[in-house]
């Protein structure tokens, strides 16, 4: 737990809605440090996906900012952000979210395709298929490859989901509320791969409301007001 | 590379896609198969015109014509310059007139043109369409003839004179085996040789009665010597749908009757004798020009003889100042170029020597008027009013069905934007993966030039196959037409003035029409893509 690899500083995110303006990010400053398993949580709507999103390039904040590494994730262009999300942070949703015109192994190599120009792509295409192939054999989905997101369970999806966001190793894992939507034993199953994935040195920051989930990780921060009540553990 | 891959993905997956390259398909094929068509229309019509006139064309727009025409051509020909660029002119005596059949005693109105028959040959295409000259090569004449009627061999199979036999024989070396295998066989009389030809009354046997051993009979030239005339094949021949011609009522060498209406050279109706001169002649042969109009009312005969019974021959006349020449006539003299001389420029030269020409005649005739105003004038100047309709309604038509086509292209923009609509998420997810705004744009653009790669390639084909077979098409509409008592037929000859439908596709237009049949779909997909690239990815993943 040495140097923070992530830091969020002084975060505001409003939405307006018609004439009212719905503050709900209020100053969020948040650390995390590389290898930790960060929990966020807070009642519904209280505003953690909002900050996930932020904290992944995926949004931006009103005021405020994220550095990844030292550098300000906002400062950039936004080729530089779209870079980001290629190829540090690893997004996991609540709802899979894969494609379902792709098979597995497809949805997994997403990244990896969006990352690769054609020339690219061509020339390592066996490196990242065994790559891909690898980690799905790991999530045990390894005889699944050629199955489309619709012949899946939500497990099975959502380990799809997992390994699609490793695909291009990320130095960040963010995730969701990843077991949302899943049955306990099912969820259970799922913080179970997330922290198998965390001891093997993965920074995981990942988004519940549910403390049982929660308890998984290395330290829990609470949203709630717009604002993180217990920063440090 | 996932641009390409999920471009590709969604052009399998998605069957609405499939919509817009049907739209795409349909829209490049109709609009190549317009072009297509006339563009033939009007190839066909330039070469026609050309084929019908030759180069040049001198004519005064009179039914008298004018005077001094062979002096004209004479001294042209030997003309250093002129001489050499000229490789044909001939006088046409062109006036009307009245067929009548003998046999069957139909009359019909008919456009007669005198002509030399061999100078006509080589100043325009006339003797390209003439029926018999081709497969009886060299018997073709408009000089005074008999009827070649057919006799019977000891197998009792029908014989042509051993002239014609020869002459067919000759043909028979130098064709091709399908043309042979093709020539049609009459239906009247079962002579196995192109043409209508009548048996003698000895030789002739009906049709079931075995003539197996009977007594030879020789074939002969019958009857009285008359001047040959050629007729339009639409006069004397059934077209059948096939496009051939069957020469069923009126064989090779019956007679026909022309009625003439001669004027003087002052344009008065001739005052001569009682009534309109008439004059029998024979069916030499039968000519196609492919122009219905012609073909259809066109009777030709000789320069000469059109000349004297229309009173354009020298004549003299007596008047209060005293009587005068009045020099022989022709209503048009065509001239045929050497290969490499340009139309205009000869036209100029010519007609410089023509105004001199004529300003040294025109105080030795009393109709000076006939002389100055004649004009020279290309095929192109003469044919000019006709090709620029038929060169507008090509613009017109490729303009209109150009706009209908762009139907295609908001097809393609509700479908793409209804894709983008439907693959919101999809588009946030990639998003979320660091799939760039352009990125994200160029797939639904790249889908687009698919849709229209495909489509308009299809369509090219289907276009250039249809063009192809079009007047099969035609035909089998024809047909099935008739089953239901129904009239397709779509192309009319008569109303066309060609027989046939063009069937040439030119490759540039196909080029054409397929690149901007991909640019429109690509165009069509613009919009989509925009609005694609703008998808926020937190907003379209927030919910399932
Ligand atoms: N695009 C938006 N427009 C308006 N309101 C939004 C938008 N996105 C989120 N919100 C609101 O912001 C609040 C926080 O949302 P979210 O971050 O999704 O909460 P959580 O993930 O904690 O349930 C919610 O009340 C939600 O309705
Ligand atoms: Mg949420």
């Amino acid at each position: 737990m040495s140097d923070v690899i992530l830091q969020a500083a002084g975060l505001h995110k409003s939405y307006v809605m018609g004439r009212t303006t719905l503050d709900v990010l209020k100053g969020v400053s948040l650390g995390v440090h590389r290898g930790e398993f960060v929990a966020i949580m807070g009642s519904s709507g209280c505003g953690k996906s909002t900050l996930l999103h932020l904290l992944g390039a995926l949004d931006v904040p009103d005021r405020g900012t994220v550095k990844f590494d030292g550098t300000d994730v906002f400062g950039g262009s936004n080729a530089q952000r779209d870079r980001l999300r290629n190829r540090t942070f690893g997004f996991v949703f609540q709802f899979y979210h894969l494609l379902p015109e792709l098979n597995v192994l497809e949805n997994t190599l997403i990244p990896c395709m969006v990352g690769h120009s054609v020339a690219g792509w061509l020339g390592r295409r066996a490196d990242l298929r065994r790559h891909a192939t690898d980690l799905l054999g790991r999530l045990g989905l390894g005889d699944r490859l050629r199955h489309r997101p619709n012949e899946l369970s939500g497990g099975e999806r959502q380990r799809v989901a997992i390994a699609r966001a490793l695909a291009n190793r990320p130095q960040v894992l963010l995730a969701d509320e990843p077991t949302g939507n899943l049955d306990a034993a099912t969820g259970c199953e799922i913080m179970g791969v997330l922290t198998e994935l965390n001891r093997a040195g993965q920074t995981v920051v990942m988004v519940t409301h549910d403390p049982q989930v929660a308890a998984s990780a290395h330290r829990i921060v609470t949203l709630s007001d717009g604002r993180i009540r217990n920063p440090k553990a | 590379m996932y641009k390409l891959f999920l471009c590709l993905r969604y052009l399998r997956r998605r069957r609405i896609a499939f919509f817009s390259v049907a739209a795409v398909c349909l829209c490049t094929a109709m609009v190549l198969i317009v072009v297509s068509v006339m563009n033939g229309f009007l190839q066909m019509v330039r070469d026609r015109s050309r084929g019908m006139l030759g180069d040049l064309i001198m004519e005064n727009q009179s039914l008298q014509g004018f005077p001094y025409y062979q002096d004209f051509i004479d001294q042209v020909k030997h003309d250093p310059e002129l001489g050499q660029r000229i490789y044909e002119a001939t006088p046409l005596i062109i006036s009307y007139g009245v067929i009548r059949f003998p046999s069957d005693q139909i009359t019909k109105p008919a456009q007669v043109l005198g002509i030399r028959f061999d100078e006509t040959c080589r100043v325009n295409d006339f003797g390209k369409g003439l029926f018999y000259e081709k497969y009886y090569p060299g018997t073709t004449t408009l000089k005074p003839q008999k009827e070649p009627r057919l006799g019977r061999d000891e197998k009792g199979q029908y014989v042509l004179p051993t002239y014609l036999e020869a002459a067919r024989s000759r043909w028979e070396k130098s064709a091709p085996p399908d043309e042979i295998a093709k020539a049609w066989r009459s239906k009247a009389v079962p002579y196995a040789g192109p043409g209508a030809y009548l048996p003698l009354p000895d030789a002739y046997a009906p049709s079931g009665v075995d003539t197996t051993g009977l007594e030879p009979v020789a074939p002969a030239y019958d009857g009285p010597e008359l001047p040959g005339a050629i007729i339009g094949t639409d006069m004397v021949a059934k077209r059948l749908p096939t496009g051939e011609y069957e020469r069923e009522y009126y064989s090779r060498g019956s007679t026909i009757t022309l009625t003439f209406v001669p004027f003087t050279d002052t344009g008065k109706p001739l005052e001569s004798g009682t009534g309109m001169p008439s004059k029998v002649f024979r069916y030499a042969d039968d000519c196609r020009t492919g122009v219905y109009d012609i073909d259809s009312m066109s009777v030709y005969v000789d320069f000469d003889l059109l000349q004297d019974v229309l009173n354009m021959k020298e004549d003299k006349y007596t008047g209060e100042q005293g009587g005068g020449v009045i020099p022989a006539r022709t209503t048009q003299v065509q001239i045929k170029l050497n290969a490499g001389y340009d139309p205009r420029a000869t036209r100029d030269l010519l007609q410089k020597q023509w105004d001199e020409f004529f300003m040294s005649r025109i105080h030795s005739v009393r109709t000076p008027d006939l002389l100055r105003r004649v004009e020279i004038r290309t095929w192109e100047e003469k044919q000019a009013k006709y090709i620029a309709a038929v060169e507008k309604e090509k613009y017109l038509v490729t303009t209109l069905f150009g706009v209908i086509s762009v139907v295609a292209v908001f097809l393609v923009v509700c479908i793409f934007y209804m894709i983008v609509q439907q693959k919101t998420r999809d588009i946030g997810i990639i998003k979320s993966v660091g799939a760039t705004a352009l990125g994200v744009a160029q797939i639904f653009l790249a889908y687009g030039a698919a849709v229209g790669i495909v489509g308009g390639g299809i369509g090219t084909i289907i276009a250039v196959y249809f063009v192809k077979y079009i007047n099969e098409f035609q035909h089998g509409l024809e047909r099935l037409g008739r089953v239901f008592h129904m009239d397709l037929q779509v192309w009319n000859p008569e109303v066309y003035a060609f027989d046939r439908i063009p069937n040439q596709v030119q490759v540039w237009d196909a080029v054409i029409i397929y690149a901007v049949a991909v640019l429109m779909a690509v165009a069509g997909s613009v919009i989509a893509a925009v609005k694609a690239a703008r998808i926020w990815p937190v907003e379209a993943l927030r919910y399932e």
